[in-house]
């Protein structure tokens, strides 16, 4: 075992302050460099069966007094003026007393109270026994993910997380909190992914994340640079043997905006699109989670009924109904809608209230609730049934796939998130998603897994996540301002928490009460780049520090790469067709639309169909989408609104 | 071996009584304002301590045990730290005449014997009461409590050219009392040095107020210059709060008003911080407590 010389302090015990198994008290010397969240080794005097026990611990609180038995004393010598302390020619006894938790007995057995003895600051070594990391970061197995730095009293350490307690199967999930606008949570959990991504054992299989984008710019530039990494933040880097760079490989998916022509998000700049696709689901994939959009208290049990009639009879396939001389292929919304024509318009001929036991009010109502998911969900659910997803079965190892969905209505990102969850879930069950191990990075849990509220769909699927997600791989890495206001179950399922700066009024509830007043108190001041870091190895909560992350900062990216503004159709659609044909150009794309004379509607869907074929011959597959068949000859050529002043090598010249 | 109250609280002091001594500044005990500002002057502060129990009885007998300690804690940038080392003993006070000579073998191998009938008269009866027996422990525990500090008192003499205040008088020993760099306070007043004419003048200083110094001769101590000084205005908690005797060297009558002013100002800037809360807080300066409270820790 490691051994310093130097006595920091001695274990003091009183009848009053006793020492205990869990934690002792010590003493120093008044420029001593312990403070809370400082890890310490006691080296006991006395041997336990033959062996001199050692016992680790983090300073949790502090203690500082006098011999002065009252502050009237030191008035009364003061002549009540407080200067004249200042010039009394001797200082008064003072003592720093501090309270320590107890990390780790070596040995584990006996557990007795602490013993007396010398306090000595804690070596790189010694952090990693007090922390039970010597047991998964030595060796030739290693598993350790590094999460920071200790740093205390000129000594640093290196802490590591466990991979199997982080990603699974022994424990997982992670939990971070910390007040807004510190930009903690989201950098925090930008580094620990790319510590992941450095140090996850290859023989444990592939793993891949998918972050969902759910306010501003936050996660949009994850493979560009960062703007601000000073010599400090390479330095941790260095010591943690992470590379300080951008994330290689990530894939962006968003949804259309309202009006369709580009995709509603702020990573929109002409020069990073190479890896932006667009998210948009049909109504296959909508109406498997049409609960996550449907209000419980407005779909009743028959409602329900009616959808999953729907879903199996009708979905997908030629819907035949002799007696109404129907016949209907379902495959989009407006097949759909056609559908409930048909039924409806034939139930009021043939003057039923009941078809195939479904009431004509339940059809109507269902009718309603479902027609106007498309509207509801503009941009990402489309009429047609145009389907860009995200590559669930050919996920690849060290990916970030990141869903924006910062800029879509509640009830559809939570369409999103439902139904991304389930796929994942389901790919992992079946080993069939491309990786063995997904992070799922979800910010503002406190939205999604609410610890009061309805119990939504949304809710129980994260709660089953929580549960049994670490043995398939699914790992949920959640971040919210107020850990008390997520779900008991999602927040005590995850093995891993982290807390950057809280708010002192979160401190004062019920899931804070373990921690010492003055852990607390640095809690509710912990500066940018520190986190208090929980984990099932660790004793005791342990305070780092984290590198700024080397990507590029959502306001930096924003200002590096402004957003497109929202194009004219026509230069909407030759931004996105040239994506696949860089020859075709603006004028080619005019004189096509000119030609062809479609609505809006169905030009924005010959355009997501062209995407999502990706075929050889854009051009021709393009014109063969547009509604009127275009002819060989273009027809007279309107004038074309300037995007901008053209440039000699306009793109779209 | 069984506990018992502590000796010292029983035990009673010599009575109360007036001396007669000569002055050294003019002919009579005047009051006299100390000149100046309060300075800082000391640097080191010596006390001890002695604890004492009678442990058990044979017989009639008392076995006292006695624990004595002396520090010398020097002030280093206004913090207090141990100078030297500090002096600690521990032994049994016993009357050895009265108690069988195998029974203080079996003792003395555990623990140092000390004789409390040692300086008594052979001629004179074997003191028998148990009192009496108690008293006479008592009495050597406090010389050896006296001698630790005189020991530490002329290592300091010795090695050290700084102003030292120490707990009580100086004249126990000559090298001491003759050094320029030890100053004695001591805070009780059983003895008053003066006559009964002189006494309002004490009993009337007023805070930073001294009296004419005097000198003290003994036939068995060096002659030391004394006066009392006034730390704190008394207001109505009677004539001796606030009221320390000091004793200096006697070295040089011509200047003992310099140095009776001097070292007053080095003591009234002792004041603060207040030694509270002891309840001697308004005599004791904190140095001196500290060193109390230090010997407190360390005589375990």
């Amino acid at each position: 075992m490691n051994t310093t010389p130097e006595v920091l302090g001695r274990v003091v015990a009183t009848e009053r302050k006793p020492n205990t198994p869990h934690e002792f008290h010590f003493w120093t010397a008044l420029d001593s460099p312990v403070g809370i969240g400082t890890i310490v080794r006691v080296e006991s005097e006395r041997p336990v069966g033959g062996v001199l026990p050692q016992i680790y611990g983090v300073v949790t609180e502090g203690f500082g007094y006098t011999d002065l038995q009252t502050p009237l004393h030191d008035v009364l010598g003061s002549d009540g003026v407080p200067g004249a302390s200042a010039i009394a020619p001797t200082e008064r006894t003072e003592i720093r007393l501090y309270t320590a938790a107890v990390l780790r007995h070596v040995p584990e057995e006996p557990l007795q109270p602490v013993p007396m003895g010398t306090v000595h600051l804690a070596t790189e070594l010694d952090v990693q026994v007090a922390l039970r990391m010597d047991s998964y970061v030595q060796g030739a197995a290693t598993r350790g993910i590094p999460v920071g730095l200790y740093r205390a009293g000129g000594t640093q350490a290196a802490v590591h997380l466990d991979a199997d307690f982080l990603l699974g199967p022994e424990a997982a999930h992670l939990s971070i909190s910390g007040v807004s606008g510190l930009a903690t949570k989201t950098s925090a959990v930008e580094w620990l992914l790319q510590s992941i991504f450095t140090h996850f054992p290859e023989e444990k299989g592939g793993v891949a994340a998918v972050c969902f984008n759910v306010k501003g710019p936050d996660l949009c530039f994850l493979d560009q640079p960062a703007v601000q990494l000073d010599d400090a933040d390479r330095a941790i880097y260095d010591a943690l043997k992470v590379p300080a760079e951008p994330f290689k490989d990530v894939h962006y998916f968003a949804p259309w905006t309202g009006r369709g022509t580009q995709l509603a998000t702020l990573r929109s700049h002409e020069d990073l699109q190479e890896n932006v696709q667009p998210l948009t689901w049909g109504l296959r994939e909508t109406l498997q989670y049409a609960e996550v959009l449907l209000n419980k208290d407005d779909v009743d049990a028959k409602a329900d009924a009616l959808i999953d009639f729907i879903k199996e009879r009708v979905l997908d396939q030629v819907f035949s109904e002799p007696r109404f001389e129907m016949s209907i292929e379902v495959r989009t919304f407006s097949d759909l809608e056609k559908w409930f024509s048909t039924v409806l318009r034939a139930m009021e001929s043939a003057n039923q209230d009941v078809w195939r036991t479904h009431h004509i009010a339940t059809i109507r109502k269902v009718r309603n609730r479902l027609s106007n998911i498309s509207t509801r969900c503009k941009g990402l659910v489309t009429d047609d049934g145009t389907v860009s997803d995200l590559p669930f079965g050919e996920f690849r190892d060290r990916h970030v796939y990141v869903v924006d969905v910062a800029n879509l209505e509640e009830d559809a990102q939570d369409l999103v998130f439902a139904r991304v969850v389930s796929q994942l879930r389901e790919h992992l069950e079946k080993r069939q998603l491309g990786v063995s191990q997904v992070v799922v990075f979800v910010d503002e849990l406190n939205k999604y897994a609410p610890a009061d509220g309805p119990d939504t769909y949304v809710r129980k699927m994260l709660l089953d996540i929580a549960e049994r997600g670490r043995y398939l791989g699914l790992v949920l890495f959640g971040a919210q301002q107020f850990r008390s206001q997520v779900h008991r179950r999602v927040v005590g399922n995850s093995g891993t928490a982290l807390f950057g700066r809280m708010d002192p009024d979160e401190l004062a509830t019920p899931g804070y009460q373990t921690l010492a007043p003055a852990t607390k108190a640095r809690l509710a001041t912990l500066e940018k780049g520190q986190l208090m870091v929980r984990h099932p190895h660790f004793g005791q909560p342990i305070f780092v520090r984290f590198p700024r992350p080397a990507v590029m900062g959502g306001r930096d990216g924003v200002t590096r790469y402004p957003p497109a503004a929202e194009l004219p159709l026509d230069a909407a659609v030759t931004v996105a067709l040239r994506r696949l044909d860089p020859s075709i150009s603006l004028s080619w794309v005019q004189d096509t639309l000119a030609l062809a004379g479609d609505h809006e509607d169905e030009i924005l869907r010959a355009r997501n169909r062209t995407l999502q074929a990706k075929p050889d011959d854009v051009k021709a597959f393009f014109r063969a989408q547009l509604k009127k068949r275009v002819s060989a000859e273009p027809a007279a050529r309107r004038p074309a609104p300037s995007l901008r002043p053209a440039p000699d090598d306009d793109p779209y010249g | 071996m069984g506990g018992g109250a502590p000796l010292e609280v029983r035990h009673d002091d010599a009575p109360p009584r007036l001396e007669t001594a000569t002055p050294l500044e003019g002919d009579a005990i005047r009051p006299r304002p100390v000149p100046g500002n309060p300075t800082v002057g000391f640097v080191a502060f010596l006390d001890g301590i002695q604890r004492s129990h009678v442990r058990a009885h044979v017989g009639t007998l008392p076995i006292v045990h006695g624990a004595v300690a002396a520090a010398i804690r020097e002030r280093v940038s206004r913090r207090m730290r141990t100078w030297g080392t500090p002096r600690r003993s521990h032994a049994l006070y016993l009357p050895f005449p009265a108690l069988p000579p195998e029974f203080l073998s079996s003792l003395a191998v555990h623990c140092e014997l000390v004789d409390t009938l040692a300086d008594h008269d052979g001629a004179a009866p074997t003191p028998q009461h148990p009192g009496d027996l108690a008293a006479r422990a008592l009495t050597a525990i406090q010389r050896r409590r006296e001698r630790e500090e005189r020991h530490l008192a002329e290592a300091w003499v010795t090695s050290a050219s700084a102003p030292l205040l120490m707990d009580g008088g100086i004249a126990s020993t000559e090298l001491v009392a003759r050094s320029e760099h030890v100053v004695g306070a001591v805070k009780s007043h059983r003895t008053i040095y003066v006559t009964g004419e002189s006494l309002p003048v004490i009993v009337g200083l007023r805070e930073g107020e001294r009296t004419t110094a005097v000198v003290l001769t003994s036939p068995r101590r060096t002659p030391v210059a004394t006066f009392y000084l006034r730390l704190r205005e008394p207001g109505a908690r009677g004539p001796f709060f606030g009221l320390v005797r000091v004793e200096v060297a006697h070295r040089d009558a011509e200047a003992i008003t310099e140095r009776a002013d001097l070292v007053s100002r080095w003591l009234l800037a002792e004041r603060t911080p207040v030694a509270l809360p002891d309840t001697r807080w308004d005599v004791m300066v904190y140095g001196i407590r500290e060193c109390e409270d230090y010997l407190s820790a360390i005589l375990t």
